[in-house]
């Protein structure tokens, strides 16, 4: 349960190096090295990386609106069929989850690939 | 922060609407921080405006909108800002001011990375080029195509082949007897002598047109010349601008007032901005591209402009030498055509590449679509000719103008569009300049399509600048105007004017002529003021000609209502929708020969509405109240009462349209990309673009602006927009509301940067680059 608890810090953590100037797909990267370093089922791995990432951009949309008094994203959400603010935010938030839940994947199959180690359970 | 290129510091005050008071220690500083701010709130809409004049927006927009640019392209838009380039090139002193504002813009555009470039690039998926100033030039041409490109040649063309000499002549008088001109006769040009050109050969009877040999070959059976005109939306552009002499105001301080009608746009085409320099203290609004403020004022002066009627765009009849229409005939010589090989690039798609036919007139702008009845006419429009050199120095030399002489001066080299400048002065003048370069014209020549085989029908004079109409302290206390004809027929040179119907002129100076002790606030219920002349003209003819006791119920009580209607377009009015629905059905039910042929695809001149408001008022049984398809005799009574029961057949259908005037016409503030979740769809206003509060579907008032020349300046000034080109920011549209209550915001006037005020927000201080 240690690495899946490694994984989560490590994409929540590493994750926010895109304010740093990195952009936005340096959060695949990310996961993915994650992925590789800390070995899980490829459920566990799917599941944390997806939460982790979920959890990451949402906060940050939701700080970023935050600050602009959710006035873009209310104009954005218009642009996107009329779609609520909230269900915005949401949608970043899942992007964030599957953009990590990917690059972790294929950070456990590159280490399958190239170590061979085995998965652990 | 470090902008390569300063010579000194710069300080950056902003105030609580995001409005920027520059305080640099030199001309040049500033306009360079001028183009860097701009660039930082509005670098799209720069954009944008710039690839629109240039028809270039395909490039980014694909194949949609391939005809406006080739019709921007063909209309001569690049020609003309390269020709601007070209006379710019020789005022070194503007040009260097010109390029130090390109290099801020460009500062701040080369410091973007794409993460940060404004969200309607990133929606539309490009990147921002570098500023120059042919862009600069392009944004002045874009006015030129808004302001001065209105002609009627087709249309009048056809009228006078359709009528004759005589009717077309009743139809379409070119002086409206009621109506107040800018400039009135004080007998200041009696002794002036004028040499006229000669006239061209004019028909007389039904069938020939302006010149015999052009008879009968404008009908445009195909060409769908028609699609986008609506005549609902009579009024286009116009302004209102005045000022009252210290005689006349409450404080013995003169007053200054502008509003500029325009197309109302997010972001707003101004954009307010402060400049200081050791040698001006200017404030107002300026145009996204331009150096300087266009319209506002300074400790010592303030100004404003309008939009002048005179026609400055006409067509020219080719006589084709040879059957690839390369070559025309020009007193008998045949000459080339010179070609110009557009290149317009198409996201998605290969470059489509136009040729462009130029001749002495000027560019053969249809002759891409065979059906076009202007497919062998050149356009000859003053945009295209060189300006003079100055032109370029013209706000910059304003915007630290210190009395009436520096205003003549500073305005002297601005020949288009041409602008109606009126100014005031803390010394205590008033005056307006009706500002421009006009062609001398033979009566009625540019009236009509003309024939461009003889030399003799262009433009040979131009009016000299010292007869170019204009006024100083005149004995009644006020200067004015409002698009409307610049001086009575009793001037001694031809104005052909674009048909504006006087109507905000002739109230406006009631108003004024009225008022005495004027103040900031009386000059608030002149800006916002909803009367209609129009109406109050229409409105109780149209009853009097009205059968009340043959109404039904619902028609007794709309009657009933317009009868009690003030003739203000108020946003909660009810009667507003009915009469507007009742007049215009009673105008275009008049002149259904005009419909008809229109119906037809043939272009005709449709009278103005103020000549059918006087025949409803001195000639109902005119002929032309029949309608030629009933064998009945119609009159003026037939078509007013015929009109009010298809007004209440309307509203029958459309009940949802009887409410009140703001409700009913709708108001829409649309993003300059139409994309409308940037655009504001709610806002609820009266206003009519017959009233002085101009307000219309799509435009209005784009800057209200009351300036108080006193020991202290005291200026209001408000616009639907905000500072802000951001969608997502606070300041994109926070003066909307504002301005739709009909509410202004006090003009924040620093002194200096270190001035204290409780709505200064934020300092940015801007320093030469140290490399």
């Amino acid at each position: 349960m240690k690495n899946a608890l490694y994984l989560s810090l490590s994409i929540l953590i590493l994750g926010n190096l895109g304010h740093f100037g990195l952009p936005w797909w340096s959060l695949v990267p990310v996961a993915a090295l994650a992925g590789w370093l800390f070995p899980l089922s490829a459920g566990k791995n799917f599941a944390f990386a997806f939460a982790a990432g979920l959890l990451l951009w949402l906060t940050n949309a939701f700080l970023l609106d935050a600050a602009n008094g959710g006035l873009l994203s209310a104009k954005v959400g218009v642009l996107f069929q009329g779609l609520k603010s909230g269900y915005l935010l949401l949608l970043t938030g899942i992007f964030g989850g599957i953009l990590a839940a990917f690059g972790a994947m294929t950070g456990r199959l590159a280490r399958g690939a190239f170590v061979g180690e085995q998965a652990k359970r | 922060m470090n902008l390569p290129g300063l010579k000194g510091k710069v300080e950056v005050v902003y105030d609580d609407l995001l409005v920027p008071h520059i305080f640099a220690e030199n001309k040049e500083d500033a306009v360079r921080v001028q183009g860097y701010i701009t660039a930082q709130h509005r670098l799209w809409q720069m954009d944008i405006a710039t690839r629109k004049a240039a028809g270039r927006l395909s490039e980014v927009l694909g194949e949609r909108t391939l005809n406006l640019d080739r019709l921007a392209r063909r209309r001569g838009m690049v020609f003309a800002a390269e020709n601007d380039i070209l006379a710019w090139n020789k005022s070194p002193e503007g040009m260097r001011l010109l390029e130090a504002y390109t290099e801020g813009v460009n500062a701040y555009v080369s410091q973007l990375s794409p993460a940060n470039y404004p969200v309607e690039f990133k929606l539309l998926n490009y990147a921002p080029e570098p500023w120059s100033p042919f862009k600069t030039a392009l944004i002045l041409e874009a006015m030129a195509e808004t302001l001065c490109a209105g002609e009627n040649d087709l249309a009048s063309t056809n009228a006078l082949a359709q009528f004759g000499r005589d009717t077309f002549q009743f139809l379409y008088p070119e002086w409206n007897p009621k109506q107040r001109p800018i400039i009135p006769d004080t007998g200041q040009w009696k002794d002036w002598k004028v040499n006229l050109p000669p006239l061209p050969a004019v028909g007389t009877k039904a069938g020939e047109s302006a010149n015999g040999s052009l008879s009968g070959i404008f009908d445009a059976d195909k060409h769908d010349f028609f699609q986008n005109e609506n005549p609902d939306d009579d009024y286009i552009v116009g302004s209102n601008n005045w000022a009252v002499a210290g005689s006349n105001t409450a404080s013995g301080n003169p007053l200054l007032c502008n509003d500029p009608h325009l197309n109302l746009t997010l972001p707003s085409i101004w954009f307010q901005i402060q400049i200081h320099t050791p040698e001006q203290n200017c404030y107002g609004v300026s145009l996204q591209g331009m150096p300087g403020v266009i319209i506002g004022f300074n400790e010592n002066i303030a100004w404003g402009v309008t939009n002048v009627g005179h026609d400055v765009s006409d067509w020219y009849k080719l006589q084709w030498a040879d059957a690839a229409r390369t070559k025309y005939s020009l007193d008998g010589e045949v000459r080339e055509v010179q070609k110009r090989v557009e290149v317009i690039k198409i996201k998605g798609k290969t470059d489509l590449l136009d040729t462009v036919k130029y001749t002495v007139w000027g560019p053969v702008v249809y002759d891409h679509e065979p059906e076009n009845p202007l497919r062998d006419c050149a356009l000859r429009w003053i945009t295209h000719d060189q300006p003079d050199p100055k032109v370029i120095d013209v706000f910059i030399f304003l915007n630290a103008g210190k009395n009436y002489d520096d205003y003549k001066k500073g305005i002297s080299a601005f020949d288009c569009p041409a602008q109606n400048f009126v100014f005031a002065s803390r010394s205590g003048d008033i005056a307006i300049t009706v500002q421009g370069k006009y062609p001398v014209r033979a009566p009625e020549q540019g009236r009509f399509v003309q024939d461009g085989s003889r030399w003799s029908n262009a433009w040979l004079d131009f009016i000299p600048a010292e007869r170019v109409p204009a006024m100083k302290n005149p004995s009644r206390g006020f200067v004015f105007s409002a698009n409307q004809h610049s001086t009575p027929p009793t001037y001694p040179y031809y104005y052909l004017g674009n048909d504006f119907d006087d109507y905000r002129g002739r109230h406006i100076y009631d108003r004024l002529d009225r008022m005495k002790n004027a103040t900031i606030d009386s000059m608030k219920t002149v800006q916002l003021d909803n009367f209609s002349q129009r109406a109050a003209d229409a409105l109780p003819l149209m009853l009097r000609l009205l059968d009340q006791n043959k109404l039904d119920a619902d028609g007794q009580k709309m009657a009933a209502e317009l009868a009690a209607w003030n003739f203000h377009y108020d946003a909660d009015a009810t009667a507003p929708p009915l009469y507007e629905v009742w007049f215009d059905s009673c105008y275009l039910k008049t002149w259904d020969e005009m419909t008809a042929l229109r119906a037809q695809k043939k272009q005709v001149l449709i009278p103005e509405r103020w000549r059918f408001i006087e025949l409803l008022e001195k000639d109902t049984a005119n002929i032309f109240f029949d309608h030629p398809a009933t064998p009945q005799r119609e009159t003026a009574r037939h078509i007013v009462n015929e009109s009010f029961a298809a007004m209440q057949n309307y509203f029958r259908q459309n009940p949802q349209k009887r409410t009140g005037w703001g409700q009913s016409r709708g108001f829409v503030l649309k993003h300059i990309g139409q994309i409308d979740a940037f655009s504001r769809l709610d806002v609820t206003v009266g206003g009519h673009g017959s009233a002085p509060n101009a307000i219309t579907r799509t435009h209005g008032p784009s800057w209200r602006m009351i300036v108080e020349l006193g020991e202290k300046v005291q200026a209001l000034g408000v616009y639907p927009g905000g500072q802000s080109g951001n969608p997502g920011s606070r300041w994109y549209d926070n003066m909307v509301e504002t301005w739709a209550k009909g509410e202004y915001n006090e003009i924040l006037f620093l002194a200096s940067a270190g001035e204290n005020s409780s709505r200064i927000m934020g300092k940015q201080t801007f320093t030469p680059s140290s490399k």
